[in-house]
């Protein structure tokens, strides 16, 4: 590929800023479209959040007016990119449906990600969550059929399975035991680099996305059921946050974070769908590129340092959301009963682990069984969608 | 892999001793029905259209009957929620005859659709979120089972599937105009809700 983001001019700062009409986007058709195009929606609004979430922090700990004055304007552009991007998604769609299709970016951007990370030590962090999103959501596919009659695949369209993966009353582990090591800033791929903070951003934001609509439900077992699989997104986060090498400057992680959104939002709007929203993809990227330029200059002149020297030379291979299927299912068989150990990952359930399952399920079945006892109850079936075949674990067939 | 069916509300183990819980369900029933006449096409999109109007039908005389009375009498400014449903209906109810007098086949027929889908997509939220939210905050409990038996004795007048063993009862003969199918359902509604 020979697209070079430093290379390349966008548009200047003072010619960013969109009026009310020009914010004003098109919701997608919440039954029609790609739902590949929903998940780069989904995507890009979790990094935007993270986007302005790290500038306000940036912010807070600088000392010097014209910087925090510089900074305020890029977040305020930012923050319209959130606007425009999240605003796509259709009012009329309910908050499970939008949790669902959380899910699905959740399995398959984490799956291409374990597939194309460099690292092995990256590849099984992310290979390890994603059977734990995958299983979330086998159990929310459950509640919304419950509570809306309505199937997962009218969202995920065949391109996800939904099974059972890591039983979700397992991923309650001692938090400590969620603390990954980090990647090393000088020596990893700058590739690395980025697909860490991209899956970080994402489960951040499906962390705040639960942690806020959960209460909306009346049913109680929605209420609980967000509960549950909202504190594991707290685990996840942390898993994911402590794989970034702390030993990066506060300017370094500014310029990673531009390069990053420029880095997806050419990935999406190569291969978007739908035009309107390839258009959007596109805007966004001609101002990450300025972004990413004013971003470059407060690195040289407050680190000395050359933003080329923790850069890539070239944009890496596209991100692309595809069907993961095959990979998803020789995870399935061969590391569904891992759990964490410190910083490794162990088939034992240790001390540590079994003491955690104690306290949080008090003796009782937690929400995720439940759910699933509930619609068994209504419906004397389990909702899947087996596209490849059976379960590839026998245990986990449905019986 | 076989395919998934979901019954219709009422068709569930649901105990559907909650109104909003039920209408809700039925909602997504719709949804489903749109999903298959869009999926089809020939005989089985008229079939799946047929049961598509049969059911909207009777939903909404449901609502009118059981459920917009209740806001009107136990919510304060219900009047103007009702209302404004009721604009909503009416909209849709215009699209739903232009579309009506249609072959499934017509070229005219799918762009009709989607927008009287969208129309009732639309409806269907802001009752969820403007209505049926009062009827949980001002309804006990009995109050809640009691408007869901009334929905349960419309819906019993479109099964969108026959229901087995009844194939040769009433409900499942052919209905003849969504106006006698209204009166009917009407009717029932009122008998199970005991002010005929």
């Amino acid at each position: 590929m020979t697209f070079n983001p430093l290379e390349q001019r966008g548009i200047p700062l003072d010619r960013q800023l969109r009026n009310w009409r020009e914010l004003d986007v098109t919701p997608i058709d919440p039954d029609h479209a790609d739902p590949y195009t929903r998940c780069r929606v989904i995507t890009m609004n979790g990094i935007e959040v993270e986007a302005i979430m790290f500038s306000h922090q940036l912010a807070r700990h600088c000392p010097d007016p014209d910087v925090k004055r510089q900074l305020a304007e890029v977040r305020y552009i930012e923050h319209q990119q959130q606007k425009a991007v999240n605003w796509l998604l259709p009012g009329v769609a309910s908050v499970l449906e939008t949790t669902i299709a959380y899910e699905q970016v959740a399995v398959d951007l984490t799956a291409w990600i374990a597939r194309m990370e460099p690292d092995p030590y990256l590849t099984q962090a992310y290979q390890f969550g994603v059977l734990e999103d995958f299983d979330h959501l086998y159990r929310y596919a459950n509640l919304y059929e419950m509570i809306e009659h309505r199937k997962a695949d009218a969202i995920v369209e065949g391109l996800t399975e939904v099974m059972p993966g890591r039983p979700t009353k397992f991923h309650h582990r001692h938090p400590a035991d969620n603390v990954r090591d980090p990647y090393a800033k000088d020596e990893t791929n700058p590739l690395s680099k980025l697909h860490a903070l991209t899956i970080m951003s994402a489960e951040q934001q499906t962390m705040n996305f639960y942690m806020n609509v959960g209460p909306q439900y009346m049913e109680p077992i929605a209420r609980q059921l967000y509960q549950e699989i909202g504190l594991i997104e707290e685990e996840h986060v942390t898993h994911y946050e402590s794989l970034v090498d702390p030993g990066e400057t506060w300017w370094e992680q500014l310029v990673n974070h531009e390069y990053n959104e420029c880095y997806l939002y050419y990935s999406f709007m190569e291969q978007e769908s739908d035009p309107k929203v390839k258009a959007i993809w596109e805007l966004h990227l001609n101002q990450e590129l300025e972004h990413l330029h004013l971003a470059c200059d407060l690195m040289r002149r407050h680190d000395g340092r050359d933003p080329e020297s923790v850069l890539a030379p070239q944009l890496p291979n596209v991100l692309t959301f595809e069907p993961n299927k095959g990979y998803l299912r020789e995870l399935l068989d061969t590391q569904i009963d891992l759990t964490t150990l410190g910083a490794g990952y162990v088939r034992d359930a240790h001390e540590r682990f079994e003491k955690m399952q104690e306290q949080i399920h008090g003796g009782e079945a937690p929400p995720s069984e439940r759910v699933m006892a509930q619609h068994q109850e209504m419906f004397g079936r389990e909702y899947r969608i087996e596209t490849e075949g059976e379960h590839p674990d026998p245990a986990l067939r449905e019986k | 892999m076989a395919e998934t069916h979901t019954p219709q509300a009422g068709d569930d183990a649901a105990p559907d001793v909650d109104v909003v819980a039920l209408l809700m369900r039925q909602h997504g029933d719709i949804r489903n029905l749109f999903d298959e006449v869009e999926a089809v096409s020939g005989d089985a999109r008229q079939d799946a259209f047929r049961r598509l109007v049969r059911l909207l039908a009777v939903h909404e005389t449901a609502e009118e009957e059981v459920v917009h009375p209740f806001v009107r009498r136990n919510v304060t400014g219900g009047d103007v929620v009702v209302d404004e449903r009721l604009r909503e209906e009416r909209s849709a109810k215009e699209t739903l005859s232009a579309l009506d007098g249609l072959d499934t086949g017509d070229p005219k027929f799918m762009p009709q659709l989607l927008a009287l889908r969208t129309e009732v997509q639309e409806h269907a939220r802001a009752e969820e979120r403007y209505e049926f939210i009062h009827i949980r905050r001002s309804a006990d409990t009995a109050a809640l089972a009691s408007l869901a038996k009334g929905v349960k004795a419309a819906e019993a007048m479109a099964p969108t599937h026959p229901h087995p063993g009844t194939e040769s009862a009433t409900a499942n003969v052919a209905l003849g105009p969504v106006a006698a199918l209204m009166d009917r359902t009407r009717d029932a509604v009122r008998r199970a809700m005991g002010r005929e």
